[in-house]
């Protein structure tokens, strides 16, 4: 074994102490956690090209030269022009009406303010390259892509400096990243929170790493814990990536309800939809997701569609923090989820229970389980 | 905002009506998150080049696997997303 079996070559690539990748929405999270010796990358995916260079501009102030990443995401299909508004017009009666029952059936009152859900034009080429412009301007030191290829991109972001991680969900898709020559490549298991594959981590991360020569791998989905840092070493990974576990941390801008409820679930506590988004997601079960889980529910509709049903019922109940009616993307690894730590803290924990584990690989009195 | 990028139509034969497979999707719009859709159909060998470098698109038509609900039968599939489907 290694005398520090944390260090691994995704720390000498980026410089870090700990091989920990915290993927978060909240630019605070990401300060804190570079901070505290591990590395983070800010989801940017809906925001505009001046608000990614003003947020780099406000992570680079809070961490110095310390090395942080951008997340963006490529779109890799897209239907011709016109065809989605047509569809708009086409949303069946039946489903209309089913959204409504639910509405009514748990009293769920009109939204405040503008449905912000509904905008979803412009999520497309033109604008991915203009937030891309944006990462290769900034020089920020890791461009990771949440979804799609970077492929096209990697020359103009290495003459930069400009490290580049591909996220996937299917081992071809690893196979065709790392022949483009992208830096490190995060596999992703089912078991993560929003829109995963469906393979698990245990067998992606090992699949992945069978055919990933010296290019680094990230863990990623249901990582919460030490042991499943140290699992995923042992698998052949280089690091982990991190979600669900920093919503509840107290750095993090989710709502305090949220918070709570994050720490109150279990992995059961998680489902597998298609009712928000029309695409395969894991969240929290909520009133929405059940309904629609319903041996009577109508078949739900293709993405954007069905958001368009389900964005009246989250803005609703977020507008009014209705306890019962919120829910947030978590994945299975939520049961670790337990308390409201610093960011900090939960580097810390997850670093000696990790080290507490590989050491008892080597001992007679195996690490505890809680 | 940054200028509009360009864009430039062009053919590949050596594409024209291969039967592909495209790993798509894209970001969920009013939300912090993006979803996985699969696609198997016959590249047409029409592209567009967006922007520079150039990120390339292929027209896929002919689909025999979309998901439930996709609107028509034809899509534009980012190049590095599209498997032949003998890969």
């Amino acid at each position: 074994m290694p005398k520090d079996p944390l260090h691994t070559k995704l720390c000498d690539m980026l410089g870090i102490e700990f091989p920990i990748v915290s993927f978060t929405h909240c630019k605070d999270v990401v300060a804190a956690v570079v901070n505290a010796g591990a590395f983070a990358v800010l989801g940017e995916a809906m925001h505009t090209p001046d608000e990614i260079s003003a947020d780099i501009k406000w992570i680079r102030d809070k961490v110095g030269g310390k090395p942080f990443g951008i997340d963006l995401v490529l779109p890799a299909s897209a239907p011709p022009a016109g065809a989605l508004e047509e569809l708009a017009k086409e949303i069946p009666e039946s489903h209309r009406q089913f959204a409504q029952e639910i509405k009514e059936k748990h009293n769920v009152p009109e939204p405040k303010g503008a449905q912000a859900l509904h905008q979803w034009g412009g999520l497309n080429q033109e604008m991915a390259r203009a937030q891309l412009d944006v990462v290769l301007e900034e020089r920020v030191p890791v461009f990771t892509s949440g979804l799609g290829n970077p492929g096209f991109i990697l020359e103009a972001a290495h003459s930069r400096g400009i490290k580049v991680f591909g996220l996937i969900g299917k081992t071809r898709q690893a196979a065709r990243e790392i022949e483009d020559g992208v830096d490190a490549i995060i596999a992703q298991g089912t078991d993560a929170a929003g829109h995963t594959g469906p393979v698990g981590t245990f067998s992606i991360v090992p699949e992945v790493a069978a055919i990933a020569g010296d290019t680094p791998i990230i863990a990623a989905g249901g990582v919460t814990t030490g042991r499943h840092l140290a699992a995923a070493l042992c698998l052949g990974a280089s690091g982990v990536w991190t979600g669900t576990l920093w919503l509840a941390c107290r750095e993090s801008d989710s709502d305090m309800i949220i918070k709570e409820k994050l720490i109150a679930a279990t992995s059961e506590d998680t489902v597998y939809s298609r009712s928000v988004s029309g695409m395969p997601m894991r969240t929290l079960k909520c009133p929405w997701t059940t309904e629609w889980a319903a041996p009577d529910a109508p078949k739900t509709l293709h993405a954007p569609y069905q958001m368009l049903l389900s964005s009246d019922y989250i803005q609703a109940a977020n507008d009014h923090r209705r306890e019962d009616l919120m829910f947030e993307a978590a994945g299975q690894g939520v049961s670790f989820v337990t308390s409201m730590k610093p960011a900090k803290q939960i580097v810390i924990d997850l670093v000696e229970e990790a080290l507490d584990t590989f050491e008892s690989l080597t001992s007679e009195s195996p690490v505890a389980t809680g | 905002m940054p200028e509009p990028q360009r864009s430039e139509k062009g053919f590949d034969a050596e594409m024209a009506d291969k039967i592909v497979e495209c790993d798509g999707g894209g970001p969920i719009a009013g939300t912090k998150l993006a979803g996985r859709q699969e696609f198997v159909g016959r590249a047409t060998g029409e592209y567009v080049d967006h922007g520079d470098p150039p990120w390339r698109w292929y027209l896929v038509v002919d689909l025999t696997l979309k998901p439930d609900g996709f609107p028509g039968d034809e899509v534009w599939c980012e190049s590095g997303s599209l498997y032949l489907k003998t890969d």
